[in-house]
């Protein structure tokens, strides 16, 4: 993966990482404490010390959150299609649910819910389904109408109209909205995960910040952009396999 | 592929649309009486704007009349949606075919939507694609073909599911001359060995005459102006016949020479 990268994104990230290593060296004659810019060094060392099980607790988190928004996301999304006097009624809602800030959803889940890992998912999905519906339903919408006006001309059954048509034609939207989705629910999960959470990510910064550990809040940083990364390459993967009628 | 039985009657035909945006309305056909007999060849016609593809969207059940009736063997296109499916299919202007899907795979699709057994979708749609000279581009894209071969998977697309009737809308004005004619040519061929009724909507005259059985000329709002049946004429009045229909079309009046 890393051979694939472009000289300039590598060239970047060692330059990076040579004025921070500058930096933690300057840092005691420049009077911030030693612990605020730890060396690669140490910061390496964080790295061995970090547990595959938090990784793997919050990728279950993003990614069971993610397929529910999908699920309903899409359902709302249709059924607006479909009923054009709940789409005005909807809208603005979804429109709200939009504009609230996380943080006050991580409040609300606190007071409301008990379950720890149901108020996580919960913010998550309240976060990424609207996207999931409005992307949706704007798709649905731009689909041609001679090609509506073709099918229909076969006599589908409703389903059929959504399954053979529909559904293929939102399909690449339906990818950028997963990309979009996806970046949205790694940052969104560690601030849930602060709250209550015993395991995951974002525990572990919130552990790290109460040892003080620079280095080790890091190490976890980029775990987390890694991990998004990764499954962005893997969403691009399924995208050109799944587009390559476009290509 | 089932011949037509039934004719094609339509009485009293209205349709209008109420325009959204200007409140104002459009009487894009007004009082159309038409009979059309199993397994002729039809060639529609008229100015544009003067109701042809509203005719169409009324025979296949997209639209509902304003006033008067389209039945097809008792049975009426927008109500009896179900009953029609497989029974009507219809080739348009631009292929219109899936970009996502391969040649096969759209010429399947109406296939898949009458619920037919997987293996004979597959060896119907490759029967077609072979009929139309295709076979060797059965897993290309549309965007991998020309315009005139969309247009021929269109065609293996309609004739696939064995309808009795089939409509094409303008379907061979946006190829070339020598690919217009081609498939012109097998269109009427295969609609004639199938014993479909098929109506050709055309703006070309040349078109309407060297297709057609009959030749309907459409009016403002689909009025009918003439209703000429080929078979009245003689080859060598043929001239005198376009000079009439094209007076016709441009007067908005029949011409007294179609009256036989
Ligand atoms: N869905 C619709 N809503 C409103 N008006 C419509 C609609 N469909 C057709 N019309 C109007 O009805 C009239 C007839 O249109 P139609 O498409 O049937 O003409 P046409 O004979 O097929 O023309 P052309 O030769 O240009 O294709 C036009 O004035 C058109 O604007
Ligand atoms: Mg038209």
């Amino acid at each position: 993966m890393i051979s694939s990268l472009p000289r300039e994104t590598i060239i970047s990230i060692v330059l990076f990482a040579m004025v921070w290593q500058i930096m933690s060296y300057l840092a005691p004659s420049l009077g911030i404490p030693a612990f605020a810019i730890p060396g690669l060094g140490r910061i390496a060392e964080s790295l061995t010390k970090i547990t595959p099980l938090d990784v793997a607790v919050t990728l279950g988190r993003v990614l069971l959150s993610l397929v529910v928004s999908f699920v309903i996301g899409l359902l709302v999304a249709v059924l607006m299609y479909l009923s054009e006097s709940l789409e005005k009624y909807l809208r603005p809602m979804v429109r709200i649910l939009m504009a609230v800030p996380v943080v006050s959803w991580i409040l609300f889940a606190v007071l409301w819910f008990k379950g720890v890992e149901f108020r996580i998912v919960f913010v998550l999905v309240v976060v990424c389904a609207p996207v999931f519906t409005v992307d949706s339903l704007d798709n649905m919408r731009e689909v041609s109408r001679d090609l509506k006006q073709m099918i229909r001309s076969f006599r589908p059954t409703p389903l059929q109209f959504f399954h053979k048509l529909m559904l293929p034609a939102i399909t690449p939207g339906i990818i950028t909205s997963w990309k979009i989705t996806l970046s949205l629910a790694i940052r969104v999960v560690t601030i849930a995960e602060l709250v209550g959470a015993v395991t995951g990510i974002g525990h572990q910064l919130s552990v790290a910040q109460e040892l003080f550990s620079v280095a080790d809040v890091f190490a976890w940083t980029l775990v987390l952009v890694v991990l998004l990364f990764f499954l962005e390459a893997l969403l691009v993967r399924l995208e050109t396999h799944v587009l390559r009628w476009r290509a | 592929m089932t011949a037509a039985s039934a004719p094609i009657e339509i009485a009293q035909l209205r349709k209008v649309f109420r325009q959204t945006t200007s409140g104002q309305s459009i009487t894009a056909i007004d009082h159309l009486s038409l009979r059309i007999e199993p397994g002729e060849l039809i060639a529609i016609v008229g100015k544009t704007g003067c109701g042809k593809s509203t005719l169409f969207d009324l025979l296949i059940g997209l639209e509902h009349p304003t006033a008067g009736s389209i039945t097809i063997g008792g049975k009426t296109p927008y109500d009896d949606f179900n009953a029609f499916r497989g029974k009507i299919a219809t080739i348009f202007q631009q292929d219109r075919l899936f970009p996502w899907r391969s040649a096969l795979d759209n010429v399947k699709l109406p296939l898949e939507l009458i619920g037919i057994a997987d293996d004979v979708q597959q060896e119907r749609a490759l029967t077609w694609l072979k009929r139309l000279g295709l076979e060797k581009f059965a897993n290309a894209y549309p965007r991998e073909l020309s315009g005139g071969m969309r247009q021929r998977v269109a065609i293996a697309r309609a004739f696939a599911v064995q309808p009795e009737i089939l409509l094409a809308d303008e379907s061979f004005s946006a190829l070339d001359e020598v690919t217009a004619n081609e498939l012109r040519k097998t269109f009427v061929d295969l609609a004639r060995e199938f014993k479909s009724t098929a109506i050709l909507i055309t703006h070309q005259l040349e078109e309407a005459m060297a297709v057609g059985d009959r030749i309907v000329v459409f009016g403002k709002s689909a009025t009918l102006l003439a209703d000429v049946r080929m078979s009245d004429w003689d080859r060598a009045d043929y001239p005198l016949l376009r000079e009439a229909i094209q007076n016709t079309l441009q007067a908005n009046v029949p011409d007294a020479r179609l009256r036989r």
